[in-house]
């Protein structure tokens, strides 16, 4: 560099000082730190360095590549995802991040507005499938998002015209409303789904509405639910909103022990006994996993203690009813979930045998509702 | 590759402004003793290298047409200047304008040719769906301006290639300006002082122009988004939507203006402003003198002076009007939308000429800056809508076409929410910040010391958090 520096002002050495420290140091920072494998806050993957080849380079995937790995294994990242959500919130007060909020009642969450046509296609997926189970009592409930119960009202899910879409699309379907019986304290203040401790009244409800039998009472019988805690749980959104929160605690409930849960095995498509609650997957990278093994096609819970005159009841459901199945299955014979993001409705009938009289439950969150081409049905 | 990106911040910047400095300034040609100890030849290649690679970095396969543009203006420059004060060194000027111009019209008009082509005659011809190359209406128009002024003999030819390639590809301006003249920089390519100082004032104003980008542009760019795709059709929605986006499109060119000259300013060039406050204008006109300032100069420089200016009775004064403004339009898209734009404002300014501007003239000033921002704004409709029915439905739910609703609850939510970000934008949209910097400066010089250097080791802390985190960060000037 030329120039005459003895009348260089300081505060001009001090701003080169500064730009070329961050610039060079950081550039220094990012190629001698080892890139993460797992982004622990996110819950992902971190983007790995793509192939360097002649292929990559003409058609833009290394460079696209490269743009995610520099994104990914930033040095300190998560304190800099901090720095964002505090500048968000703090300096310039805006009351979510790219809807991600927080809230006094609710904790943490994320707010998205589901279209009116994409929960009608999905309502119209849902109508396809139950006109296909003839015999069945069918039954139908939507999740509401825990944004619902916040202290401040924030745009997004709105359930009246979610019931009035299903009212419209499903007119044989039983509705049945669970708002009453949720509030900010059934939800996990750092992720997106219920608590199982605080939704017996949700579990009632269904129980009473969709042909659930009383449980046998009396002093003899043992009580219904044991409670048991997982240990500290932090949810999806603590990670996302990347602010300190304190985890929430998991709490899960055991039913008779003679309850039997069989899982069908996605890859020999046989059905395998297993435990309920799978508290290996506590410590994993989705804790949520801990209710029946997480993410599955088909999952039968089968209650031997069932009264008299229990039925089987067939629920169609996403993640949350995880949670909510060991406790409706006081209830019933036999549950059988059946996630229709992982199985194609035309194979159920050669895995499932519908028993006639049975109930079915369509119960989805918002999430789902919004998202109709994950459904593989209609 | 965008600047507001960590790949550019902190690997493509901190090499390439290492290697720059790294390479020592040649022994030159030139005529004292300073010049040839400033010849930055050496560092043109190393300008030229790195802006090659910052092209190819999203655009590899454009790389091509572009060194085949750089090519040919750089030929039919040697050519116009060989046969200056013949025949053939017109006819190098029109073969350099049918190459630049056609470049420019096959990839970015064709479609739109062939769409109308067929909603005239009932034609079916297949559209071309050619990706348009980034940066081309920018770096066509400086091609021009160099072998126009070249004709003209308003500048010297460039008999070196690396160097003309290094002045048409130079990496801070090429993709969204400002359009840089080859006069303008002619000195500078073969003789340009580097500092500490001038470093120290270049990071500044590229950090500066990262955080209009990065803080306020994506932030009102995001509410915009919202806006758009929100059912709500109350009158405040509307308002919250045109608002949002005239800030966004403010902070985001002018912002990536900034960071180019700041660039342009660490490498050793000084290039022309392209913003001056443009929303604090009282007409138009004045808006016109202060948006987009390379563009306007251009089109006043290469088609309205040529085409006689306001010097040949009223008549020609208000067809060379249309005629640029046309093209203005024409420039920034291939639509009917940015057509009509473009003769909005032709129709505002020879209304302002003829008649308003006197009137504005006489009236109060907050009057005349709400004329402004009026005119402007629904302009703004017309140039973000896909389609001119959208802009009119848009335009008329600003003056209560939605049936009279005031604010809806998605739109207050959002007026809440975006409230911080809204009013930086817009203190930020006039020159008070640096009024008030300019004058702690003068009334706390040693304070500055410390400032101004806290204050860009913070924004660029900041700016780093949000581009870490962000996924929001699309740059609207790329698509003319």
């Amino acid at each position: 560099m030329t120039g005459k520096t003895e009348k260089t002002p300081l505060r001009h050495i001090l701003t080169l000082a500064v730009s070329v420290s961050a610039l060079g140091g950081f550039f220094i920072l990012n190629c001698a730190v080892k890139a993460p494998e797992i982004l622990e806050s996110e819950r992902r993957a971190a983007a790995e360095f793509p192939k360097l080849t002649a292929g990559t380079l003409l058609s833009g995937e290394f460079m696209r590549g490269f743009e995610d790995f520099a994104a990914d294994s930033f040095a300190f990242r998560d304190a800099f995802r901090t720095i964002k959500a505090f500048s968000v919130f703090e300096i310039f007060r805006q009351t979510d991040k790219s809807g991600l909020y927080r809230d006094d009642l609710v904790g943490a969450g994320k707010f998205a507005a589901p279209t009116e046509t994409d929960m009608r296609r999905t309502a119209r997926k849902l109508k396809s499938v139950a006109d296909s189970l003839g015999g069945l009592n069918v039954y139908v409930s939507v999740i509401p998002d825990k944004s619902a119960f916040a202290g401040r009202k924030y745009p997004g899910f709105d359930m009246k015209l979610a019931e009035s879409i299903i009212a419209e699309e499903l007119p044989d379907a039983r509705y049945i409303d669970l708002v009453p019986e949720l509030g900010a304290d059934s939800f996990y203040k750092t992720d997106l789904h219920w608590d199982q401790s605080k939704i017996a009244g949700v579990a009632d409800k269904i129980a009473a509405a969709a042909g659930g039998a009383p449980p046998p009472d009396g002093d003899a019988v043992p009580p219904l639910f044991q409670t048991r805690p997982a240990g500290a749980f932090c949810g999806v959104y603590r990670g996302q909103l990347a602010l300190p929160m304190p985890p929430d605690t998991m709490i899960y409930m055991t039913p008779s022990p003679g309850t039997v849960t069989r899982y069908l095995d996605d890859k020999t498509l046989s059905w395998e006994e297993g435990e309920m609650y799978d508290l290996e997957a506590f410590a994993g990278r989705d804790p949520y996993d801990i209710f029946l093994r997480g993410a599955r096609a088909l999952i039968a819970i089968e209650n031997p203690d069932a009264g008299e005159g229990a039925r089987e009841l067939y629920l169609f459901r996403d993640s949350f009813a995880s949670s909510l199945a060991p406790l409706l299955i006081p209830y019933y014979s036999k549950i059988t979930l059946i996630d229709l993001r992982y199985i194609d409705f035309r194979v159920l009938p050669s895995l499932v045998e519908f028993s006639p009289g049975a109930d079915a439950l369509f119960l989805y969150s918002s999430q789902i509702l919004g998202s109709p081409d994950i459904l593989n049905a209609g | 590759m965008l600047f507001s990106s960590p790949e550019f911040l902190y690997y493509f910047l901190p090499i390439t402004i290492a290697l720059y400095f790294i390479v020592p300034l040649a022994r030159g040609r030139g005529e004292s003793p300073g010049a040839r100890a400033r010849d930055p030849r050496r560092r043109n290649l190393v300008l030229l290298a790195a802006s090659l690679v910052f092209y190819g970095w999203g655009e590899p396969r454009y790389l091509l047409l572009m060194a085949a543009q750089v090519l040919s203006g750089w030929f039919f420059g040697l050519f116009i200047d060989r046969w200056r004060g013949k025949g053939l060194s017109k006819a190098a000027l029109i073969a350099s304008l049918a190459v630049g111009l056609g470049g420019l019209g096959f990839f970015k008009y064709t479609d739109f040719f062939i769409a109308n082509v067929n909603a005239l005659f009932g034609a079916a011809i297949p559209l071309t769906r050619i990706a348009l190359p980034i940066g081309i209406s920018f770096y066509t128009f400086q091609i021009l301006s160099y072998d126009i002024d070249l004709y003209r003999g308003k500048t010297e030819l460039q008999r070196s290639l690396p160097a003309f390639a290094a002045y048409v590809t130079l990496f801070p301006q090429l993709i969204a300006g400002p359009i840089v003249r080859y006069a303008d920089v002619a000195r500078s390519l073969g003789e340009r002082e580097h500092s500490v100082s001038r470093f120290a004032l270049g990071a500044r104003r590229f950090t500066f122009g990262l955080g209009k980008k990065v803080l306020i542009a994506n932030v009102l760019g995001e509410l915009a988004d919202i806006c758009r795709a929100s059912g709500e059709k109350s009158l405040l929605m509307a308002w919250l939507y045109i608002v949002s986006y005239a800030f966004h499109i403010y902070f985001d060119f002018s912002g990536y203006s900034d960071m180019a000259i700041g660039l342009g300013r660490i490498f050793g060039f000084e290039f022309m402003e392209n913003f001056n406050y443009p929303y604090t204008s009282k007409s138009v006109t004045e808006f016109w003198r202060r948006w987009h300032i390379s563009l306007s100069s251009w089109f006043r420089d290469y088609v309205y002076i040529p085409l006689g200016g306001n010097r040949a009775g009223p008549a020609r004064h208000i067809f060379n009007i249309l005629v640029v403004w046309f093209l203005t339009g024409f420039w920034h898209g291939a639509g009917w939308t940015f057509i009509a734009w473009g003769g909005y404002f032709a129709a505002l300014l020879l209304i302002e000429k003829f008649f308003l501007g006197r009137v504005l003239e006489k009236l109060p000033s907050f009057v005349s800056h709400i004329y402004l921002a009026l005119f402007v704004l629904i302009g703004w409709t017309l140039f973000d809508a896909p389609e001119l029915s959208t802009a009119i439905s848009r335009a008329g739910l600003m003056f209560g076409a939605g049936g009279g609703v005031l604010a809806g609850g998605e739109s207050l939510y959002y007026l809440r929410s975006c409230a911080v970000p809204l009013a930086l934008a817009l203190v930020g949209s006039t020159p008070l910040p640096s009024k008030a910097a300019a004058a702690l400066g003068r009334r706390a010089g040693r304070l500055m010391t410390a400032l101004e250097p806290l204050a860009v080791a913070a924004l660029l802390t900041l700016i780093t958090a949000y581009l870490v985190d962000g996924s929001f960060n699309p740059f609207i000037y790329f698509r003319f």
